[in-house]
């Protein structure tokens, strides 16, 4: 899947990784319960009482009967004894008779196979982002044939913005975005791509994109993660980026309502405007069906060339010639002569304005890059 | 409005039976600055004979209680009053839990409005914010308390809060702090999701994996020892250090994921709550679909009060595994 000689920070997970691990709790595993036992002897110094005696023996239901209402510790030292049995849902007698431990161990193990145990504070895995590598490697190197250029622009350490259009029904564009920057920048940098809601919340999608490093779309986790020094990617044109039909490639639509501008007064980022140009022949959207697709969770179901006459296949994207292009960075604080600081972001003409300024400024560099490309169609896919 | 008494301070702590009444308990009688601590509950904990700890059988659900505890605070001059009478796990007698927080809140309420004690400290927790699909990944304190559509567990203990932030707003002279605890995870501690975790089997919502956090129990006792130490007002969150996403949660306990689809996973989980067979009511299943992660800064800058161990410790804790490298977490986490 991945190759060997890759250095250890983005290797494929090995047996020994995980061994490292779990091999230290070796030498006192057997010592180790499988379930969380109650019944052991910590009950001679440190007596807690549980949260069990909250619930009133007589409404509770399948709580014992209090023995001794007040008094007698004795009685209920015992009766707490007996309430901490009911908790496991394995009779502790049945554990120790069947040799569950020893499976136990072994399901531990293999079941953390693939993830680690500490994720960031928006949930990305280090080895879950290992293991899909290959796969974007495989789609930025050989399916798209992406050229990524001005990846100077970006900085080699501190917060910036990055803000580039939107296209295809899954955001492929993202991923290429990010892999770029983590396969050719010097500094090999993560990109925190902000994803939007529907995609965020689809089914397997949405948790595999924030185990790869995406964070959901909402003003105050791009400010926490800009605060954080991280280089952050939005797509200000959202959903109506993504759904734009194929008659309507490469004009970009409104800039959601500025919250990018904001974001960047707010925290100080600079803004690097992105052009990805390629992304809207790989899922070309010849229209979209709304009946039917609100039932299923799903703005609409999108109709491409492939999609649902292959069936699943037919979301694969097609192998289009993508550009990435990185533009020089935007400093709010110099724009037009004067310091913006954070109070601008309170100035919703002046926002507005500037969203409007830099989409003029991506679509001219998506202009340009169409330009590169000889004739309209074929060469969107030879290159 | 009871001064501090000249031999030190007087706590009345409501809940001294459950897990954290408990340990705020043994920790109060350990300290000298505290000449006398009343245990309020309906059973008595289990006390140091001839301590300073005294029990007082009080049962929330009284209708007159109200009165009962204003004599009370009068009479011994309690200056901080602790109300933990919380359930934590939900429970089928649902009026009578209604009965008990809502209502038994309103009554601590107006005991403290007759006599105004010099510090309030309230036990909540996160799930107040509910799981709610436009949740930003940290909820700060002052982040609407959503709660719950159909969970009376959750929204009793939103209308506490509220009744409480009103309370603090009338009554300015009063230290009004509120202590939201993320899910308590550890050896002794029992709630709904230490029952939910000790499960050999848990459901997952096919398809999604929210982020989960928790917090060990020995930081949690700690956090309502400082916030009744401190003089910090408001809310503030109690959370462990670091998150993770559940089915990793499930894979360190090795429990055995059993993934379905959202509307296989509410009915049975609707007949298993009905039947009694689970702990969990369906609305529970919300918790699995979306984040409820709340962000700890305000309580370690206001209150000084942060955790120690990590989210994967404190599940190894949970399980009974002794943890031997939890200072290298943050390392594994950057290679």
């Amino acid at each position: 899947m991945t190759d060997d000689h890759d250095p250890p920070d983005n290797s494929e997970p090995q047996g020994d990784d995980d061994g490292d691990w779990y091999g230290e709790a070796d030498p006192r595993v057997p010592d180790a319960p499988a379930w969380p036992d109650r019944d052991l002897g910590f009950l001679g110094d440190d007596v807690y009482f549980g949260g069990e005696a909250e619930v009133r023996s007589d409404i509770g239901g399948s709580h014992i009967p209090s023995p001794a209402p007040d008094g007698d510790a004795e009685l209920r030292e015992l009766e707490r004894r007996l309430d901490q049995h009911r908790t496991p849902a394995f009779p502790i007698d049945l554990r120790r008779r069947l040799p569950l431990e020893a499976v136990w161990r072994r399901w531990r193990s293999l079941a953390m196979w693939g993830r680690s145990d500490v994720v960031d504070d928006f949930g990305q895995d280090p080895r879950a982002t290992a293991r899909w590598e290959w796969l974007f490697e495989f789609l930025y190197s050989k399916w798209f044939r992406v050229e990524a250029s001005g990846l100077e622009h970006i900085p080699a350490r501190g917060r910036a913005l990055l803000v580039a259009n939107h296209a295809g029904s899954l955001p492929y564009d993202s991923a290429m975005v990010m892999h770029a920057v983590r396969r050719d920048h010097p500094a090999r940098r993560d990109v925190r791509p902000l994803v939007e809601d529907t995609v965020f919340h689809l089914p397997f999608l949405g948790p595999i994109m924030n185990r790869i490093g995406g964070v959901r779309a909402d003003p105050e986790n791009a400010e926490r993660l800009l605060r954080k020094d991280e280089l952050v990617a939005v797509f200000p044109e959202g959903e109506k980026g993504m759904g734009k039909l194929w008659k309507d490639r490469y004009r970009l639509q409104r800039f959601g309502r500025g919250g990018f501008v904001k974001l960047a007064l707010r925290t100080g980022a600079p803004i690097i405007p992105v052009a990805v140009v390629g992304a809207e022949e790989a899922a070309p959207m010849l229209g979209k069906v709304t009946w039917f697709a609100k039932n299923i969770g799903i703005p609409w179901i999108p109709v491409t060339p492939t999609f649902p006459w292959l069936g699943p296949a037919g979301l694969l994207p097609l192998p289009s010639k993508w550009y990435v292009q990185f533009g020089e960075p935007i400093d709010l604080s110099s724009v037009s002569g004067r310091g913006l600081g954070p109070a601008a972001a309170e100035d919703r003409l002046l926002v507005n304005r500037l969203a409007d300024q830099i989409r003029t400024q991506i679509q001219t560099m998506i202009d340009g890059l169409l330009g590169q490309r000889r004739s309209p169609v074929l060469p969107a896919f030879l290159g | 409005m009871s001064s501090t008494s000249p031999t030190g301070r007087v706590v009345a702590v409501t809940g001294a039976c459950t897990f954290l009444g408990g340990e705020l308990l043994r920790r109060l009688e350990e300290d000298p600055r505290y000449s006398r601590v009343l245990a309020l509950d309906v059973r008595p904990p289990s006390l140091t004979p001839g301590g300073k700890v005294e029990f007082i059988k009080l049962d929330l659900t009284q209708p007159t209680v109200d009165g009962e505890l204003a004599t009370l605070l009068a009479r011994h001059g309690v200056d901080t009053f602790v109300h933990g009478a919380f359930l934590s796990h939900p429970t089928h007698a649902s009026d009578w839990a209604h009965e008990l927080e809502d209502v038994g809140t309103m009554h601590v309420l107006n005991a403290c409005a007759g006599v105004e004690p010099r510090r309030l400290v309230m036990v909540s927790t996160t799930l107040v914010y509910g799981a709610h699909p436009k949740n930003p990944n940290f909820l700060v304190e002052d982040a609407e308390l959503r709660g719950h559509r159909d969970s009376r567990f959750v929204n009793d203990k939103v209308r506490a809060e509220k009744q409480v932030q009103r309370y603090a707003k009338e009554h300015p002279n009063v230290e009004v702090c509120v202590l939201r605890f993320a899910p308590i995870l550890g050896p002794t501690v029992s709630n709904m999701y230490t029952r939910f975790f000790s499960r050999p089997v848990a459901p997952v919502m096919m398809g999604h994996d929210p982020l989960m956090q928790f917090v060990h129990e020995q930081d949690a006792a700690y956090a309502l020892q400082k916030a009744v130490e401190s003089h910090a007002t408001g809310a503030f969150n109690i959370v462990g250090k670091g998150v993770l996403p559940y089915t990793t949660v499930l894979a360190l306990l090795g429990r055995v994921p059993v993934p379905m689809p959202q509307f296989v996973a509410r009915q049975l989980t609707k007949v298993l709550w009905a039947t009694q067979l689970v702990g969990s009511p369906p609305s529970f299943l919300d918790f699995l679909l979306y984040l409820c992660v709340a962000d700890g800064a305000k309580a370690r800058r206001e209150l000084g009060f942060a955790p120690r161990l990590s989210i994967k410790r404190t599940i190894l804790d949970f399980l009974g595994i002794a943890p031997e490298d939890g200072a290298t977490d943050v390392a594994r986490a950057q290679a």
